[in-house]
């Protein structure tokens, strides 16, 4: 209990904070740096990879349910924008940005750096945390576009190298199904993801214990914690939106 | 360049434990004492996590079914994605936090608190003694993990099929034994088991060669949860490759 009232009154900061201004530009800038650009390579690895894997398994149900591979980019863009591209964004964004924001923010707690900023009378939530909350939500919706792209990119690649489709047939098949609604919710999506991991990996750097030991745990539970809440929060959106495809 | 040298490491690191297994005789109570740990430590969470990435499936398959009236596969057909391709995927994300980060903060903190170097001292192998343990124990109960996680989620599927597309219990059911074959039952544990030997190759390497102090304990732990998500990915791809070659060439 004694966690959950803490995490609240933490959380209720933080959400005044980045509601109001004076925002420190320059650190969220620096913070799109890290967050941001310093993601896209490895983002973009995996989602290609993601891509290729879909496609061969879209390929393999459509030939068992309807006995052709017609539908499979229209059916495969569908779970990409829905699904795929923004949650495996998040994951990966959640072990990459969110460990190394617990493991930073734990080590300042831990050398005394967050109690030296009290006592300069800096606001150790609004110079270190709502940077990375801002910076985080853009990123992620931004690489999320980036990751929708590249995967529908290398599907279309690997339907061309192996269903036998044209560029052209490939992208009427998928205009058939998925249309722009479908980006602006993986865009909202993105952007609750992006709101989660900072504020979860931001809490447990925060209440970092001493030592090696402290530091290891604190970043565990961060990437931990960010897990399942994207996996939950996932099932609540995609819930919702459901009713609005 | 560097990622060469690193994958070496990681295989003369894997050939020592490979070694180790093969010449010394392995410390039941030792061994049992750490299955027991991990899997107890994460089995709540993957089978929370498991039932939502079922519903998740079945939410998505239930509207792109519905403009076909084809609800009566759903359950065959989300039960099947699931098996082969996503359940694993996101359940092993999850197990990387959950174990792998765990594990390289552990024996990364030993690491750099000296309590390694003291193993040595006293003239004890640290790697019969810290490392084999955790590798078996990490490779077998992922593996147990991820079984529990596919259950889970397949009751994930079937509840969220009632819920959103009106499909009974038995009716979802029923449709499985038409789409899940033993190849995809196959390929899932085969991935299970890929994902168990990487995930526990990944954090005992990192974890047992941290330096510098806490921050290097936050390093080794920051870098064995993207290394080990990276690495699904990519194995997750080699599995359906290879599985699909292998399917081809059997019906064939």
């Amino acid at each position: 209990m004694d966690e959950l009232n803490s995490f609240e009154t933490y959380f209720k900061d933080v959400l005044r904070r980045t509601l109001s201004p004076p925002w420190r530009k320059k650190e969220v800038v620096i913070q799109l740096d890290a967050i941001g650009v310093q993601s896209v390579p490895i983002i973009l690895f995996s989602i290609s990879f993601a891509a290729v894997v879909t496609i061969m398994e879209y390929a393999y149900h459509m030939k068992l349910v309807i006995q052709t591979a017609n539908m499979v980019p229209g059916f495969a863009a569908l779970l990409i924008l829905r699904e795929l591209g923004c949650v495996i964004t998040a994951l990966l964004l959640a072990s990459k940005v969110g460990a190394g924001i617990s493991a930073e923010i734990g080590l300042m707690r831990i050398t005394e750096q967050i109690e030296a900023l009290r006592l300069l009378q800096i606001d150790p939530i609004r110079l270190l945390v709502v940077p990375r909350v801002l910076a985080t939500i853009l990123s992620a919706m931004a690489l999320t576009v980036l990751a929708n792209g590249a995967c529908v990119f290398f599907s279309m690649l690997m339907s061309i190298s192996n269903l036998s489709y044209s560029m052209g047939t490939y992208f009427s098949a998928m205009n058939r199904f998925a249309s722009f609604k479908d980006l602006i919710l993986s865009l909202i999506k993105a952007a609750v993801f992006g709101f989660v991991i900072p504020i979860v990996s931001c809490y447990y750097g925060l209440s970092c214990e001493d030592g090696a030991q402290g530091v290891g745990r604190a970043t565990t539970l961060a990437v931990v914690t960010n897990a399942i809440s994207i996996i939950v929060l996932d099932f609540i959106l995609t819930w919702l939106f459901s009713h609005l495809y | 360049m560097g990622f060469l040298n690193e994958l070496g490491r990681i295989l003369i690191f894997v050939g020592k434990i490979l070694k180790t297994i093969k010449s010394k005789s392995i410390n039941c109570p030792d061994l049992s004492r750490q299955i027991y740990r991990v899997t107890i430590q994460a089995i709540s969470i993957t089978a929370f996590s498991g039932f939502f990435v079922g519903a998740i499936m079945s939410i998505q398959f239930n509207s792109q079914l519905k403009e076909f009236g084809a609800l009566t596969v759903l359950g065959g057909l989300a039960t099947s994605a699931t098996l082969r391709e996503l359940g694993p995927l996101l359940i092993a994300f999850m197990l990387s936090g959950k174990i792998g980060a765990y594990t390289s903060a552990e024996l990364g903190t030993m690491r750099v608190t000296e309590q390694i170097d003291a193993m040595r001292c006293l003239g004890t192998d640290p790697i019969e003694h810290l490392v084999v343990p955790r590798f078996i124990a990490i490779v077998l109960s992922s593996f147990i993990l991820l079984l529990v996680g596919l259950l889970s989620s397949i009751i994930g599927g079937a509840a969220l099929g009632k819920i959103v597309g009106g499909l009974s219990a038995q009716e979802y059911f029923n449709a499985i034994p038409h789409f899940v074959t033993g190849w995809s039952i196959a390929l899932g544990l085969f991935k299970c088991l890929s994902f168990g030997i990487l995930l526990a190759t990944v954090c005992t390497y990192k974890g047992y060669f941290t330096q510098g102090g806490a921050r290097g304990v936050g390093r080794s732990v920051i870098s064995t949860a993207l290394i080990t998500m990276v690495g699904i990915v990519v194995v997750d791809w080699f599995t359906s490759y290879l599985a699909r070659s292998l399917e081809f060439l059997w019906t064939s």
